[in-house]
């Protein structure tokens, strides 16, 4: 459902982008050909089974593994202080200030901070025989206090996790914009709620999984792993399982020609690339250039391996996986355990998560305390917003992206889509006995819940309606260019307003007020709720570097766009599949670029011998805008170089040649034409061969994004309906007015949306990973931990602008926002339905009858 | 997730399987459609030694009706044979009318009736619907057969009246009176959950006047359970709404169904008084349409 006559709704497109094209994926998904990691079984694999601490919080007294080793089909059983033997601790990742950041292995040695902590691994020669024996592994704990609450945790005497972190706060900083204190005390009045999310959890339907296989002749590591980044995973287990001296590294540096090869290539590529940059009179040094540099991470990468620990680098290959909404990003300690015990016996060793470990420390999210007070004039003008962030980032950080990061990214985006003079934020990251806190889909999201619920209590309280205060406040096209409060530019691309105007165009609201009415007369409750919001999909470029200084650095992608020799074409990208449909979406931007037909095309992923480097792997919501765009570079060029070969073949000037379904002509003689195999074989026969796959055409380019907005944006609306009788909700109504710039693909964008409010609805309603007041987890199953099923998701209008940007690649991510803007709306409405404060993202049914008055809070 | 080691049994006949139930005692499991026990042994929360699949034995798989209507009910039958099977709709309609709100299809077309009984899970559907329509349940061992009366049968939290060497082999419900009628309502957070509270309602009617009722409520209790005084409100009451207001009230107030991670109690006990109002109305509906 596109929108019609809206001024910015782009023309329709001729070829592919923009077709609702048949998936390339669905063929191979759903006859059941995918191959995922649990799919891999190699003659005489091994299978590891994780020890697991029963207790929340306990010191290890003694572990005892005789009987599990003498146990039948056992081949190893790994301790704790085994494995701190062979790898590593994980290293901080992100240096901020007042942020403590522990050390702490891929296997628990000396104590347990959660229900799940692993504290041995047994590796045998089957899944049931590893159970079996890790039954036998005998662990004496010593009970600790637990800490399960945010309240807890910032309680001075409550049982330090950490014991040099000196309490349980591990970061508390406050970021300032504007003279916030001069404004609060202007302003008409000020308006404070607090709001509390809690905990969720990332629900991929695949679990995470990891098969390593070791080369018997030279020990090499094929790592098949169900990542979301297989260069991190791979870097990662370079890094942490290459355990030496540093003394011992840097004699094999020197030693090692490989290593000083590597290094020295990396180092040169960097000067020689950057020679000008680096010559300019006002360079800021070498550093300030890197951050210049097109190819930077190609050339740290070769840089880095050099200084590795390890000799010889693992390869990991990624395949089909079921889904991960940021929890296959993150390197587990599993990962890690796995290829050190892999590498240790020297033989393949698989593990594949069950469900019930996946609940307990697979990756949770979301929980967090927000208290917003926000500084308004009586006519309804925001002055500013003042916010105390907490995050409970469970026992241990998620790496390398966790909570710190993620209060930084809330940072910038809490102002929303509005007008403010000033605005502050305290954020605090605490440690509590609880799974890992993890990005999930939309990792900042709770500032637009805690925002948009935050705007309707300002509402209620001045008497405005929710639609009169956003109108009222945002920031409209008449304001633009201009800035967010909190530093990045907004430019056209920031259409929140276009959006939100167009779905109460949409909604009747004379027909809402009656037919509240007439529920009413039944024992239900009707309610409205708007949610708008914009995000970074990729956002302008200074973004990331608003977000944290050098952290816009990971920002470039790379990719290479082959044609070989029979005239195929091969796209090669670091993005790393999940349920996107990259393999349809890219082929559609490289053959419509080429001029080839999609059949044409593949898409090469996964595979880090075969990929170009990169950190980022798929997630926030940069395939669309990065990585498609790195593809349409690439592949822009490659159709130069054809159109220039095919120039001489045809006796034509290359200006008047273009390429239809694979064949080059003179535009409007197709007749004259040569294919595109036959110029690809005609170069191949002249000895042409690129230097990274061998084909030859060959282009590799690396995409930033620079010079878009690259905002997507959205207004949800959704109209709930409440039985007072059982305190179930149900959706009449749910539409989503979006702009994610011009569409590759409608269906893929409406699923992304769509399953996103799913995920939304969720939260909501269904998803929590309860931990009781000792830090046990109550929601260990599939019983407990609700996922929404079809039948709990209503259908779901998706209506779309697509306002183009200035920049030369014009799409943008959509990853996210359904997960972004959905808890608020649903919130907001659950609210106006009941006519009670709603200060809690997670209402079950026993709390919807509570917030009704209906039943007594127990 | 892996079930610890066991030995797998599978009987030819009957008696080979009481053979091993009295063989092997309180270390044996009976396996019929798994729906349950599976999943307790893949979380070895479940470790019985000896697990004894009586799938294979003949003449279990029937629902037969008798010469006076009453329908008897093998320990093979799934849940979804009773749903499509035009006997059961006809003449127990009450085990068709909680069909669908058994679980989900797949879960419905492998696991068996008998086996939900036999399992007592507080917060199923099946044993709500014993306890409202009474019938009698047949347990037999290797040293014989036993009749165990509904009533009795149902012991606490996914305890029963059954011995470690018996199987449930077959239930048989009474014949449904012309003048019954009935219901099963139930909420659950998802389509296809346990129940977070749920009512199997049976009432016989002359007229407009309720002669007799049956409320039995699942997931209010550590079993399925009535509430005789909510009953014998209802009896020579006509049907009304006042008349169910004042059962549900009953209900409400004589409840103290557990709280947990799904629930407070206050909203179960809450719940099973609209339950019982709903229930009692979809019940009657059709009395009321031709009153």
């Amino acid at each position: 459902m596109t929108a019609p006559g809206h001024p910015q709704a782009r023309e329709n497109r001729s070829g592919l982008v923009g077709q609702s094209v048949r998936r390339v994926e669905d063929d191979r998904l759903l006859t059941g050909a995918g191959v995922f990691v649990a799919d891999r079984n190699p003659d005489g694999v091994l299978h590891a089974v994780f020890v697991r601490s029963p207790l929340a919080h306990a010191r290890i007294t003694s572990i005892d593994v005789a009987a599990a080793r003498r146990a039948p089909g056992v081949v190893a059983v790994i301790t704790g202080a085994e494995m701190a033997e062979m790898t590593h601790p994980f290293p901080p990742f992100l240096m901020l200030p007042g942020l403590y950041t522990p050390l702490f292995h891929a296997l628990s040695a000396d104590k347990v901070r959660l229900v799940g902590d692993p504290v041995a691994v047994v590796i045998a020669e089957s899944r049931y025989l590893a159970e079996d024996a890790a039954d036998l592994v005998d662990v004496d704990y010593e009970p600790l206090p637990t800490v399960a609450s945010i309240a807890e945790a910032l309680s001075p005497t409550s049982e330090p996790l950490w014991a040099k972190a000196g309490g349980n706060v591990m970061m508390d900083h406050t970021d300032t914009f504007g003279d916030v204190d001069a404004v609060f005390a202007a302003a008409d009045r000020v308006i404070t709620e607090r709001f509390d999310c809690p905990r969720q959890s990332n629900q991929p339907m695949e679990t995470r999984g990891s098969l390593v296989e070791v080369d018997a002749a030279t020990g090499h590591l094929t790592i098949h792993n169900a990542t979301q980044s297989s260069h991190l995973l791979r870097w990662a287990v370079a890094a942490l399982t290459g355990k030496q001296r540093t003394t011992t590294a840097l004699k094999r540096f020197i030693t090692n020609k490989q290593r000083r090869r590597a290094f020295f290539a990396g180092a040169k590529q960097f000067v020689g690339t950057n020679r000008d940059g680096l010559k300019e009179q006002d360079n800021a040094g070498p550093l300030a250039q890197l951050k210049k540099d097109r190819s930077f991470l190609g050339h740290m990468n070769k840089i880095a391996v050099g200084l590795l620990g390890k000799d010889d680098y693992p390869t990991v290959k990624a395949q089909d996986i079921g889904g991960g909404f940021g929890s296959k990003g993150p390197v587990a300690r599993e990962d890690i355990a796995l290829a050190a015990a892999a590498t240790s016996l020297g033989r393949s060793v698989k593990w594949i998560e069950d469900r019930t470990e996946n609940l307990m420390d697979g990756g949770q999210a979301r929980e967090e305390s927000l208290t917003v007070s926000i500084a308004v004039d009586s006519d309804g003008t925001f002055r500013a917003m003042r916010v105390d962030l907490i995050i409970d980032q469970g026992a241990y950080p998620g790496f390398p992206i966790g909570a710190p990061l993620i209060t930084k990214m809330m940072k910038v985006m809490f102002p929303g889509a509005y007008r403010w003079d000033a605005f502050e934020i305290r954020s605090r990251v605490v440690a509590t006995n609880k799974g890992r806190y993890i990005p999930y889909r939309g990792p900042w999201a709770n500032e637009t819940w805690a925002r948009e619920r935050m705007i309707d209590v300002v509402a209620d309280a001045l008497g405005m309606t929710p639609a009169e205060i956003r109108l009222h406040n945002m920031i409209g096209a008449d304001d633009l260019p201009t800035s967010m409060v909190t530093g990045p530019s907004i430019d056209e691309t920031m259409s929140t307003k276009q959006t939100l105007e167009r779905a109460l165009e949409l909604i009747d609201m004379d027909q809402f007020e009656r037919d509240r009415v007439a529920a009413a007369a039944s024992g239900r409750r009707l309610g409205l709720g708007i949610a708008c919001y914009h995000e970074a999909a990729p956002g302008p470029p200074e973004f990331w570097d608003c977000i944290h200084p050098g952290t816009g650095m990971l920002t470039p992608e790379e990719a290479h766009t082959t044609v070989e020799a029979d005239g195929s074409v091969l796209v090669y990208t670091q993005q790393m599949p999940h349920g996107q449909s990259h393999e349809t979406t890219y082929a559609q931007v490289a053959a419509d670029e080429l001029g080839v037909r999609i059949d044409d095309v593949t898409i090469v992923s996964g595979d880090t011998d075969r990929t170009p480097f990169g950190f980022a792997g798929t997630g926030g919501s940069r395939g669309g805008p990065i990585g498609a765009g790195a593809v349409r570079t690439t592949a822009r060029e490659v159709r130069r170089q054809l159109i220039e070969s095919a120039a001489g073949m045809l006796e034509a000037s290359p200006d008047d040649i273009e390429i239809v379904d694979g064949n080059i002509h003179v535009a409007g003689v197709p007749a004259r034409g040569v294919t595109v195999a036959e110029v690809a074989r005609r170069a191949a026969d002249d000895g042409a061969s690129g230097d990274l796959h061998g084909a030859p055409f060959e282009v590799a380019d690396v995409y930033n994004g620079a010079g878009d907005g690259g905002w997507s944006v959205a207004t949800h609306v959704c109209i709930v309906d409440i039985d007072l009788g059982t305190g179930l909700v149900t959706f009449p109504r749910y539409l989503v007015v979006e702009d994610c710039g011009p569409i590759i693909h409608p269906a893929v964008v409406d699923g992304q949306v769509r399953g996103g409010v799913a995920q939304g609805i969720g939260a909501v309603l269904y998803e929590r990973t309860t931990y009781d007041e000792d830090a046990n987890l109550q929601a260990a199953t599939y019983m407990d931990y609700l996922v929404p099923t079809a039948m709990e998701i209503p259908e779901i209008e998706v209506h779309h602008l697509e306002t183009l940007s200035p920049g030369e690649n014009d799409f943008r991510g959509v990853g996210e926002g359904g997960m972004v803007g959905a808890p608020a709306a649903i919130t907001n409405a659950i609210e106006h339905a009941l006519g009670a404060r709603v200060t809690t993202q997670y209402l079950p049914p026993t709390k919807i009858l509570e917030l009704a008055g209906v039943i007594v809070p127990g | 997730m892996k079930p610890a080691p066991f030995t797998y049994h599978r009987p030819e006949t009957l008696d080979d399987a009481l053979d091993l139930l009295a063989t092997h005692g309180d270390d044996a499991k009976v396996l019929a459609g798994g729906q349950s026990l599976i999943p307790l042994m893949a979380l070895r929360m479940g470790r019985p030694g000896h697990v004894v699949d009586i799938g294979r034995i003949a003449g279990l798989d029937s629902i037969t009706v008798g010469a006076d209507g009453d329908v008897t009910i093998g320990a093979l039958v799934r849940h979804e044979q009773t749903r499509t099977s035009t006997d059961v709709a006809t003449h127990a309609p009450l085990i068709a009318t909680a069909m669908p709100w058994v679980a989900h299809r797949a879960i419905r077309s492998r696991g068996t009736v008998l086996g939900s009984i036999a399992h007592g899970d507080p917060a199923a559907e099946m044993p709500a619907v014993v306890l409202a329509t009474e019938p009698t349940l047949i347990a037999r061992s290797s040293s014989g057969v036993r009749e165990i009366a509904a009533a009795d049968f149902f012991h606490g939290y996914l305890d029963t009246a059954l011995r470690a060497d018996e199987i449930l082999t077959e239930v048989r419900f009474p014949a449904w009176s012309p003048n019954a009628v009935g219901a099963v309502v139930e909420v659950a957070r998802r389509h296809g959950d346990y129940a977070l509270v749920g009512m199997a309602a049976m009432l016989t009617v002359d007229g407009d006047t309720i002669s007799s009722a049956a409320l039995a409520y699942f997931g209010a209790a550590s079993t399925a359970i009535r509430v005789p005084d909510a009953e014998q409100a209802l009896v020579g009451a006509t049907v009304s709404a006042d008349t169910f207001d004042a059962a549900a009230a009953i209900v409400s107030a004589e409840l103290s169904p557990p709280p947990d991670i799904h629930a407070s109690a206050a909203y179960r006990r809450h719940l099973a008084g609209v339950l019982t109002v709903r229930g009692l109305s979809a019940a009657t509906a059709e009395i009321g349409a031709d009153a």
